[in-house]
């Protein structure tokens, strides 16, 4: 189990994070959930599909990284291989957690299983080591950059909120069905991914039109769209994969 | 005018419990009663006369159903304490020992309409698995308790095929509001005093009194075992089965749970007894649990202490509800103008919850084949009492079915029941057919039979019944093919039982979250 604790400006002053290794976080994921903000960059490679929540059923917005259920294609190697790197793993090892005596306020909680935390104590700063705080005490630019990250997320899952709503309002989501077959014969049918129906957007009304718009869901609606084609590339990557397994062999 | 090009423009329902609403919502919903140029539908329900809440199970047709009347299943499960049904487990019906029991799902077997799975099962019988777990993975699911689907699983879509448990109250004051706020039916709560002939010996209206005089062009009397309409008004003779099928009496109780997460069974549990057998059913908060009994065979005193013995020493403190049953059906159900659905048009046993499937398909023929003027009506009538009344007969077989092939010989109700003399001719012609071979499609003349030729198979096999091959051994040639459908079944078992939730644990999860309608 991961072992969550608060952040702490004394308990955690010598803390490194090795940033090359948060990626790693990602390692077994063929979903990695995104926010409507990130959609553009996520959209130059990856796929941007619903999948509904295993507890809840709710519908969450993620990227595809692969067609097994923990395999990410755009980790190999040990290392990430895409342009951008979502913000719920460039957040990784912190999390948000609520403190126990103010609902409304934010703690910030690190996951101290992770294996981008640097345990030798004669470790510095350098590009991919970086420590939390200050000689001072203050946050570091770094951490800066994580609670900016963290925060955006927060934001991100009411806007993700807000577009998903308005899509099952107008009845806009489709699911997606694909049987792949990759080079060496396998066939795979793709299951429970859901995107937005084209064909109905187009036959909405003007008024329905307007209040997407009104609500700036429409960018992120055809950014949406837009991006199932990257299923394609995705298949291509898969294959290439295989390709050099087997000349390796 | 002349009458008979009478156009048919409102229909005037009697009595508002579940077949009254549901009959009502099916027409409201096809004939588009919320508009100004649709059907006038108008319900009549006393205000005075309590509703008899029969059988809390109902088919997967209710789901079709729902969905014609535009009804959101998350709604339904929340407002009517619902539950999943995936079959029946009969228990203790073959010879009453401490391993006595089998399943009648609602998937088909695997492979059934490929070939004949079960003269394969039946070569293989050594392997000690029962028909149903051999070529069905439900058997599984239901002994595990979970949910035939989960969270993530739209409205109304199975991962296994599941039908429901329902609070029969609640469900009708559900579809109340439903059909009135939704659907345009128009609702009148009014006792009726007086049903006034036109001259044609048609219904032309009833006489309230509350609310004066209520026209229609079409009566379906929902007025439960009254039969106000088609059996008082009309008398049409009711035409008892007691010969065949001997239960006759009643007593049911509502069982709490000892605790709030206590497993609910996502089947209907039927335990035979020495004069019936008792249901029990599994709702979010309580179950319903009854002993039908020959009262022939057994004292009331005696029945009550089956029941306690069913349910525990909690019983004493539980109200025990006595229902007389009248097992049997009017002669026809459609005369004049009138027609009858639910329990006005009869009543059988609960054994394979017929009795809302039948209101069901009655509700969808009366609405599909609606008759557009009085002249057509005739025609309508004639056609549906003849569906229905195979519908009966194909029940009352169904039913029996259950009771021949057991070897219970504890009380002279058990082997009565397996006398020549209170079978069927019907089902004994299909008993000689099944000999040679199982159960098969064109064994039925209908082409929506009630029960499928799967349902007997489950049964038949289920109880131990060996129908020979030897005659044919060459349909049983393809051994690989049937094998790989035996595996199959395997893996797809051990996959659902991976991946499905517990019931409570999923019916839980509707309450907060709800199904998605994608």
């Amino acid at each position: 189990m991961t072992k969550l604790v608060a952040i702490d400006s004394k308990a955690h002053k010598n803390l490194i994070i090795n940033t090359d290794k948060c990626a790693s976080h990602a390692e077994h994921l063929n979903l990695i959930p995104v926010v409507v903000a990130e959609l553009d960059q996520v959209a130059l490679q990856q796929a941007i599909v619903f999948v509904k929540n295993q507890e809840t059923g709710a519908f969450t917005l993620s990227a595809l990284m692969g067609f097994e259920q923990t395999e990410n294609l755009f980790y190999q190697q040990n290392q990430w291989q895409g342009i951008y790197l979502p913000l719920q793993v460039q957040r990784q090892p912190f999390f948000v957690g609520d403190t126990q005596s103010n609902q409304s306020q934010y703690s910030i909680c690190i996951n101290l299983d992770s294996t981008a935390i640097e345990n030798d104590a004669n470790l510095t700063d350098s590009n991919n080591l970086k420590s939390l705080f200050t000689t001072e005490g203050k946050d570091s630019d770094y951490f800066v950059q994580i609670k900016q990250c963290l925060g955006y997320l927060l934001q991100g899952e009411l806007d993700n909120e807000k577009l998903i709503e308005s899509l099952l309002s107008l009845d806009l989501m489709q699911t997606v069905s694909l049987d792949v077959t990759f080079c060496n014969g396998k066939k795979i049918a793709l299951k429970g991914l859901y995107t937005i129906d084209k064909e109905k957007l187009a036959a909405l009304s003007a008024e329905h039109i307007v209040k997407l718009h009104q609500q700036q869901l429409l960018p992120a609606i055809y950014t949406i769209i837009f991006s199932l084609g990257q299923i394609y590339p995705l298949i291509e990557r898969k294959n290439a994969l295989l390709n050099n397994t087997n000349d390796n062999v | 005018m002349n009458l008979q090009n009478k156009k048919i423009k409102t229909v005037v329902i009697v009595g508002g419990g579940i077949a009254g609403w549901l009959t009502a919502g099916r027409l409201a919903a096809d004939h588009k009663s919320s508009n100004d140029n649709g059907l006038k539908v108008v319900l009549v329900e006393s205000p005075n006369v309590p509703i008899i809440g029969v059988g809390e199970g109902t088919w997967p047709t209710m789901r079709s159903t729902l969905i014609a009347l535009g009804i959101s299943e998350t709604d339904f499960i929340r407002e009517c304490d619902a539950s999943f049904k995936q079959g029946a487990k009969f228990a203790k019906w073959v010879d009453a020992s401490q391993n006595d029991f089998y399943y009648h799902p609602l998937v088909l077997p695997q492979g059934f309409t490929q070939t004949d799975m079960a003269g394969h099962w039946l070569q293989r019988q050594q392997q000690e698995e029962s028909f149903s777990n051999a070529v069905c993975y439900q058997e599984a699911i239901c002994e595990q308790g979970l949910a035939p689907k989960t969270i993530r699983t739209p409205e109304y879509g199975a991962i296994a095929n599941y039908a429901y448990h329902l609070d029969s109250a609640k469900f009708a004051v559900f579809l109340q509001k439903h059909c009135t706020t939704k659907l345009g039916v128009t609702h009148v709560l009014a006792d009726v005093t007086q049903i006034n002939s036109g001259e044609n010996g048609d219904i032309a209206s009833v006489t309230t009194k509350q609310k004066g005089v209520i026209a229609g062009d079409l009566f379906v009397d929902c007025t439960g075992f009254s039969s106000l309409l088609l059996g008082q008004h009309y008398n049409v003779p009711f035409k008892p089965c007691d010969d065949i099928l001997f239960i006759d009496t009643a007593l049911a109780v509502q069982v709490p749970y000892d605790n709030e997460d206590d497993e609910i069974a996502s089947h209907t549990i039927s335990t035979a007894q020495e004069a019936g057998w008792i249901w029990d059913i599994g709702l979010q908060h309580r179950r319903g649990v009854g002993y039908v009994y020959s009262s022939k065979y057994s004292s009331e005193a005696q029945a009550r202490e089956r029941l306690k013995e069913y349910v525990g020493d909690k019983i004493a403190s539980l109200t025990i509800r006595k229902i007389p049953i009248k097992s049997g059906h009017r002669s026809h159900f459609w005369q004049n103008n009138c027609v009858a659905v639910g329990l006005s048009a009869g009543f059988l046993e609960p054994l394979e919850a017929s009795a809302l499937v039948l209101v069901e398909m009655s509700a969808q023929m009366i609405s599909q084949q609606l008759p557009q003027t009085r002249e057509i009506m005739d025609v309508t009538a004639k056609r549906f009492n003849d569906t229905f009344l195979y519908r009966w007969g194909k029940i009352i077989d169904f039913l029996k079915l259950h009771y021949i092939l057991s070897t219970r010989d504890d009380n002279a109700f058990w082997t009565d029941n397996r006398n020549p003399k209170t079978i069927p001719q019907s089902l004994q012609e299909l008993m000689k057919l099944w000999r040679y071979r199982a159960p098969a499609d064109h064994d039925f003349a209908s082409n929506n039979e009630v029960f499928p030729a799967a349902s007997y198979q489950y049964v038949l096999y289920g109880m131990g019944y060996k129908s020979d091959y030897s005659h044919t051994p060459y349909v049983l040639d393809d051994n690989a093919f049937a094998q790989s459908q035996f595996d199959k079944n395997k893996s797809m078992k051990a996959q659902a039982i991976t991946n499905l939730p517990r019931n409570r644990e999923l019916l839980n999860k509707i309450k907060r979250y709800g199904f998605s309608t994608i």
